[in-house]
């Protein structure tokens, strides 16, 4: 038992611990990807099979003809196209002035707009629902507005950090060359944040695709507008005898599935993102 | 104030108000009407008119009472009746003691103490319920979510080969959609062997592979904290993960030359210096935790709720607006009183 066992046994156990996190990361998710495979048949064996004996793609082609699904796809790709285009829109307008602008109120502006993270969203649902039904809003545009509520924040905090990293000179070069303040953001400014807006851009998508009260509450009466997370909660198969997780499992599979390739495509961008607010603190 | 400075603030203005515009409608007014509106019986889309009911609402969640539960007398003896399954001393039902003037009290719990037996009788059992289980939930999840996080963390900092397609893995459980890793984890959950925990439980001699994890009383916080769990550690890491890359490592390099061992580094260099990432991802997580939906809604539908889902369930099930509105504001002092709690215990530093 020398130095070198030690090492050996050493090495061996942390590579066993790697492998072990690995695994639990990511079997859930080859859990479904096995059962979204299965026949019916053998779904229903006991006990369940590690991999599917036969795959089939049934599942996969049940969904695709199942017009709640597909319709759930259209609009979660819309809600959340519209939510992360209007909150960069609106954002970095904010946070342009936020960072770059003097004015009387800026700390104050800034502390409003972040305390709506603090918000609990179920502590206005109802307040919202009735500002809706006021306004007669579809539920599409109605989840898109009530998805600022938790975009909006982060994006104004990061861009306007972003805005404040960005050298005075810029500015004042500018307008020594007759631009407004406004030129100044839109032709120069802007397209020199183009990074911080696709990080950004991309959290408020993944949240807004992600987002399930809001939905499920404002689509209880219509619901042809429901989004791809409450229609996968409501998912009933087209034999209604129990509950269809085959369907179930291929559904989950299809949209994780563009969601984790954008992830890992711009992996550093989210990571860079999202401990952004937390190490400055 | 210069032509310049004015043209400035008022273009700052400008730029800004489509944000207030949107606080306003989304937030700040929404926000309003739910606290009017918990003093009200208001009726959700109806057009019953709604009267100012004062407090009751508020009553109506929070009312509860304790009573004495007065012992069955066997008329052959005199004393007080014993089961004869199993031997315990027979108690009146707790239906008998309860009020039912001015509100209906519903049992909430049993417990004894000194020989005798009382009953907690609540209003909305299930608000006091769901105000428990959430904080348990929190407490439990966090807590794991934050040692495991830093245990992820550590073990990805520490350098080796793959790292990168580690970092990579990570992001996976959280991109995943929480109602789609709800259902995952409700099919792996399953109450017969199709289901994977039960496999491995009966395959390891356990159980009889019949165990009903959702729908177990016992077993159903486990269960939705275990989901949470895997969906949230990886979060954790990375926050932690970004923590421990702003630690210079030249400390290390010196704490090595001086002999000190990794355990004595861990706690005279790694943890302090975390400190700071650490209490943030511990105050956004808990913050989080409180208010979930996702799980509760999915998982355990009617049966048991988490304050949001239980506010939900009043405002859509039963048009209750007014005591859902009064139990959104009580969540929302709740988390307030919570983050100020925990701001102070753990010293942020505020710029």
């Amino acid at each position: 038992m020398n130095k070198k066992m030690r090492y050996i046994i050493g090495r061996t156990l942390f590579w066993m611990l790697i492998l072990f996190i690995f695994v639990y990361m990511l079997f859930p998710f080859y859990w479904a990807l096995n059962s979204s495979l299965k026949t019916e048949g053998e779904l229903q064996r006991t006990p369940a099979t590690l991999w599917p004996q036969n795959p089939v793609a049934d599942n996969y082609r049940a969904i695709f003809q199942n017009d709640k699904f597909t319709r759930g796809l259209v609009n979660s790709a819309i809600v959340a196209t519209s939510t992360t285009a209007l909150c960069l829109l609106i954002g970095s307008f904010g946070a342009f002035a936020l960072g770059k602008l003097r004015f009387r109120g800026k700390t104050a502006s800034l502390y409003l707009i972040l305390a709506m993270t603090m918000f609990p969203q179920i502590a206005v649902l109802s307040g919202l629902y009735a500002v809706i039904t006021t306004l007669d809003l579809h539920p599409i545009p109605s989840m898109i507005l009530s998805y600022m509520i938790f975009t909006m924040p982060f994006t104004v905090w990061v861009m306007t950090s972003f805005f404040k990293g960005l050298p005075g000179e810029i500015m004042q070069s500018a307008q020594v060359d007759g631009a407004s303040p406004f030129q100044t953001f839109r032709m120069i400014l802007l397209p020199l944040t183009l990074p911080a807006l696709v990080t950004t851009g991309l959290l408020a998508f993944i949240a807004a695709w992600n987002e399930y009260l809001f939905a499920l509450t404002f689509t209880t009466i219509d619901p042809a507008s429901r989004t791809v997370p409450v229609a996968i909660a409501l998912f009933t198969g087209t034999i209604a005898r129990q509950e269809p997780f085959g369907e179930i499992m291929a559904a989950a599979v299809t949209v994780t599935v563009p969601l984790v390739i954008l992830v890992l495509i711009f992996q550093q961008k989210i990571v860079a993102g999202l401990t952004a607010g937390a190490v400055k603190g | 104030m210069s032509e310049v400075a004015k043209r400035e603030e008022r273009l700052a203005f400008t730029m800004l108000l489509p944000a207030f515009v949107v606080i306003l409608l989304i937030a700040v007014y929404p926000l309003y009407t739910v606290f009017r509106d918990s003093f009200t019986n208001k009726v959700f889309a109806s057009g019953q008119p709604v009267e100012f009911v004062g407090l009751s609402n508020y009553a109506e969640l929070l009312g509860m009472t304790i009573k004495k539960l007065p012992p069955v007398i066997d008329e052959a003896t005199g004393q007080q009746a014993i089961d004869p399954d199993t031997g315990q001393p027979v108690y009146e039902r707790p239906i008998t003691v309860l009020p039912r003037e001015p509100r209906r009290y519903r049992e909430l719990a049993q417990f004894s103490l000194f020989g005798n037996s009382y009953v907690i009788g609540a209003t909305q059992p299930d608000f006091i319920k769901s105000i428990k289980d959430t904080t348990v939930f929190s407490l439990i999840s966090v807590f794991l979510e934050t040692i495991l996080g830093l245990g992820v963390a550590l073990v990805v900092s520490s350098g080796f080969k793959g790292r990168g397609i580690m970092r990579a893995t990570m992001l996976v459980p959280w991109a995943i959609i929480t109602v789609v890793s709800a259902r995952i984890w409700q099919w792996m959950l399953g109450p017969t062997r199709t289901g994977l925990a039960n496999v491995i439980l009966s395959g390891l001699g356990l159980t009889d592979g019949q165990t009903a994890f959702l729908r177990e009383a016992s077993l159903q916080l486990p269960a939705i904290i275990a989901v949470d769990v895997w969906k949230t550690t990886p979060f954790m890491a990375l926050l932690l993960l970004a923590g421990l890359q702003t630690i210079p490592s030249d400390l290390y390099e010196a704490a090595d030359v001086d002999g000190a061992s990794k355990v004595y580094q861990f706690f005279k260099i790694t943890l302090p210096l975390l400190t700071p990432a650490l209490t943030v991802a511990l105050i956004f997580r808990t913050l989080d935790a409180l208010r979930v939906f996702d799980v509760f809604q999915v998982l355990l539908s009617r049966t048991r709720y988490s304050m949001a889902s239980f506010a939900q369930d009043q405002l859509i099930q039963y048009q209750n607006a007014g005591l859902s509105s009064a139990a959104s504001v009580i969540i929302f002092l709740l988390i307030f009183l919570f983050a100020v709690l925990y701001i102070r215990a753990l010293g942020v530093q505020t710029e």
